[in-house]
């Protein structure tokens, strides 16, 4: 008899009986939907992290100068900052490994004025790698250089909706002059270019609405604008990119380590060094742990599930340990009889898979929609889920279909 | 002379054996049935008829004895082996029919041959012949609650027909009919028997059945009392004076 024979058997056996079957599957249904629609948001927020991570530069590590104890008040002395003779060595050092190396310094928000235009921004001052280690996108004109660095020239780069407002959409604003007020300064800037303001529609790094514009000006113009800063020359941060084949989670260690030799062991300072992917592998780490714990409530309605198989198959033996009797009467091998009861499990388990894994993708898909996560359904966990539900029916369809194919044919033909 | 098809000696078969309860239900029988011959076998409850049907039949062994099925030695097949003979040598008829309730009728007629390991297509046709032979053409596709007694036991005989088998064992195939339905059911033995020289053995309770068949054993408390030709075919044959 072969297998088609017995699917055939099992399928007429579960019509007859088509509410009780769906009820038995019901366990089945639920724990591979939620195993489903866990792996469906979990893979989908990893995704989106992974996106999210390539779009601010996954492979930035973040140095800075940070107190050893911030338990008293330390102040940054002169010899504490990192110069650019020391930059450049280090990136002889590690030439291989390191893309770019940009700094930024806050300058504080201010207001910006041309006409009667006045918008409200803040200002970043900022090195030439910067455009390229964050990722800025330019639509006009060009990012700060090497010769705006030098000169401290009072050039700015602004932003599309804020060129939409000086000029119209699409408007030519290279040449034009700004001013710019803030706390401390009050300076006339050259618009050299516009840059498209990144859109992260990523609730895992959701970082709060600021409708201010970012505006970039050469570090060096910030830092001479700055009484604090007027006369130092070296930087108490700034961000490494590194070549894509990097590990920048060993990486960042070995800059930490570098630094920290280059440092006065008095000072009040440590070097940190940190990779945003290994802050995302953090925040990646916390969604596998959590679905985990939800995928091991999901096993346990599983087991419960199987339970229900196995407890309404024994009943379906007992039931038709006539039929059984008769079967085996005109023929049928205790093997033939005990294939014909698994396969009437795994085919509820089948079945109850199938409509488990499309709830649950249903169910993930939406769920992701509904946070923000672009979503597919996964094909593996797809085929794992249904393989497993099948494995569930072979393992608790064993033990009825056994007892059923040992039945005597003569006890259970006499059975009413 | 005729081919025995059925050839037992000294068949006992005890239950609980080893216990203080042990029964002995068959206290040696010994047994021949030919090709082509209408047996019946009569007896009173406890006599041990279901328990010699039951050997006969291949669903029990004997505890002790010899049974040849076809020239076949029986105490040396295994389970899977009476299985396969249940399938290809045996036809039972039963006295309640014993059809799998949610299966047509032409389904039911089909079984032996889909465990027999016949294609399917062939499987539908021969079904769709056999309860042709047995007048159940229009209702092969009623399941068993659709249809009367008389039909449910004409489908059980044409499922017993099935794989061809050497013999058909009827259990009190009359038992749940009444009169006039039982004549219907025994007259297809008898057309099975002279038409297609079907070995037939009819275990019943009903003495008036028994004369009509070519031989009766008698049962009483586990050995055979009597074994005799019936007189219609002594005197020229029960057919002739249909």
């Amino acid at each position: 008899m072969n297998l088609f024979e017995n699917i055939r058997l099992a399928l007429e056996g579960l019509r007859a009986n088509k509410m009780r079957a769906l009820l038995t599957m019901l366990g089945i249904i639920i724990g591979i939907a939620s195993v489903m629609a866990i792996s469906t948001l979990g893979s989908a927020m990893t995704g989106s992290v992974t996106k999210t991570m390539d779009k601010i530069g996954g492979k930035n590590i973040m140095v800075s100068l940070s107190p050893k104890n911030y338990d008293t008040q330390s102040t940054l002395q002169e010899d504490d900052l990192i110069t650019q003779e020391e930059l450049d060595a280090f990136r002889n050092t590690y030439s291989d490994q390191i893309k770019a190396i940009s700094f930024s310094t806050g300058m504080g928000s201010g207001q910006l004025n041309s006409g009667f235009i006045h918008k409200d921004v803040s200002i970043t001052g900022a090195s030439p790698d910067y455009g390229l280690v964050n990722n800025v996108n330019l639509v006009q004109g060009r990012f700060i250089s090497n010769r705006d660095m030098d000169g401290n020239r009072n050039v700015i780069i602004i932003d599309t909706t804020l060129r939409n407002n000086l000029v119209g959409v699409d408007g030519d604003v290279i040449g034009k002059e700004v001013q710019v007020d803030t706390k401390s300064t009050n300076e006339t800037y050259t618009v050299i270019g516009v840059y498209e303001k990144m859109v992260i529609d990523n609730p895992l790094f959701y970082m709060g609405d600021d409708t201010r514009v970012e505006c970039f000006i050469p570090i060096t113009t910030a830092k001479s604008l700055n009484p604090d800063t007027a006369n130092t020359v070296g930087y108490e941060s700034f961000t490494i990119m590194a070549t894509s084949n990097t590990d920048s989670a060993a990486f960042a260690q070995t800059t930490k380590d570098y630094f920290i030799k280059g440092m006065s062991p008095l000072s009040d300072f440590t070097i940190e060094a940190q990779s945003l992917e290994a802050i995302a592998s953090e925040a990646t780490g916390m969604l596998g742990t959590l679905s985990l714990g939800i995928s091991v409530i999901a096993g346990i309605s599983l087991l419960v599930g199987g339970i229900g198989v196995m407890n309404i198959m024994l009943v379906s033996v007992t039931e038709r340990t006539k039929e059984i009797g008769i079967r085996k009467a005109l023929g049928a091998r205790n093997s033939a009889i005990r294939s014909q009861f698994i396969i009437e499990a795994m085919i509820i388990c089948l079945i109850g898979g199938i409509i488990g894994v499309g709830l649950g993708s249903v169910l993930g898909i939406t769920g992701s929609t509904l946070m923000k996560f672009p979503s597919t359904p996964p094909i593996g966990p797809m085929i794992i889920a249904l393989c497993f539900s099948m494995a569930i029916g072979v393992f608790f369809g064993f033990y009825p279909a056994n007892k059923a194919a040992k039945l005597d044919p003569i006890d259970a033909l006499r059975y009413e | 002379m005729r081919k025995k098809i059925i050839e037992m000696r000294g068949i006992v078969k005890t239950y609980y054996q080893g216990t203080p309860n042990e029964l002995e239900i068959l206290h040696g029988i010994d047994l021949d049935v030919y090709e082509g011959e209408f047996l019946s076998i009569v007896g009173a409850s406890g006599s041990g008829k279901s328990t010699l049907m039951n050997i006969l039949g291949a669903l029990d062994r004997p505890t002790k004895g010899h049974y040849y099925l076809d020239h076949l030695p029986m105490e040396n097949v295994k389970d899977d082996g009476l299985s396969q003979i249940r399938n290809k040598k045996i036809g039972f008829v039963f006295q309640t029919f014993n059809l799998i309730p949610r299966s047509t009728a032409l389904k039911n007629v089909a079984l032996p041959m889909l465990y027999g390991g016949v294609p399917r297509s062939e499987r539908s046709r021969r079904a769709a012949d056999l309860l042709q032979l047995v007048e159940m053409s229009g209702r092969s596709h009623h399941r068993p609650n659709e249809l009367s007694g008389g039909q449910k036991q004409r489908v059980a005989i044409a499922r017993a027909m099935a794989n061809d088998p050497a013999i058909i064992l009827a259990d009190e195939p009359t038992g749940a009919l009444d009169s006039h339905t039982g004549r219907l059911v025994m007259d297809i033995f008898h057309r099975l028997h002279q038409e297609q020289g079907k070995t037939i053995i009819l275990i019943t309770h009903n003495a008036e059945l028994a004369e009509e068949t070519e031989r009766t054993i008698r049962l009483r408390d586990g050995s055979i009392v009597d074994n005799r030709r019936n007189n219609q075919y002594q005197l020229g044959g029960y057919y002739e004076s249909v």
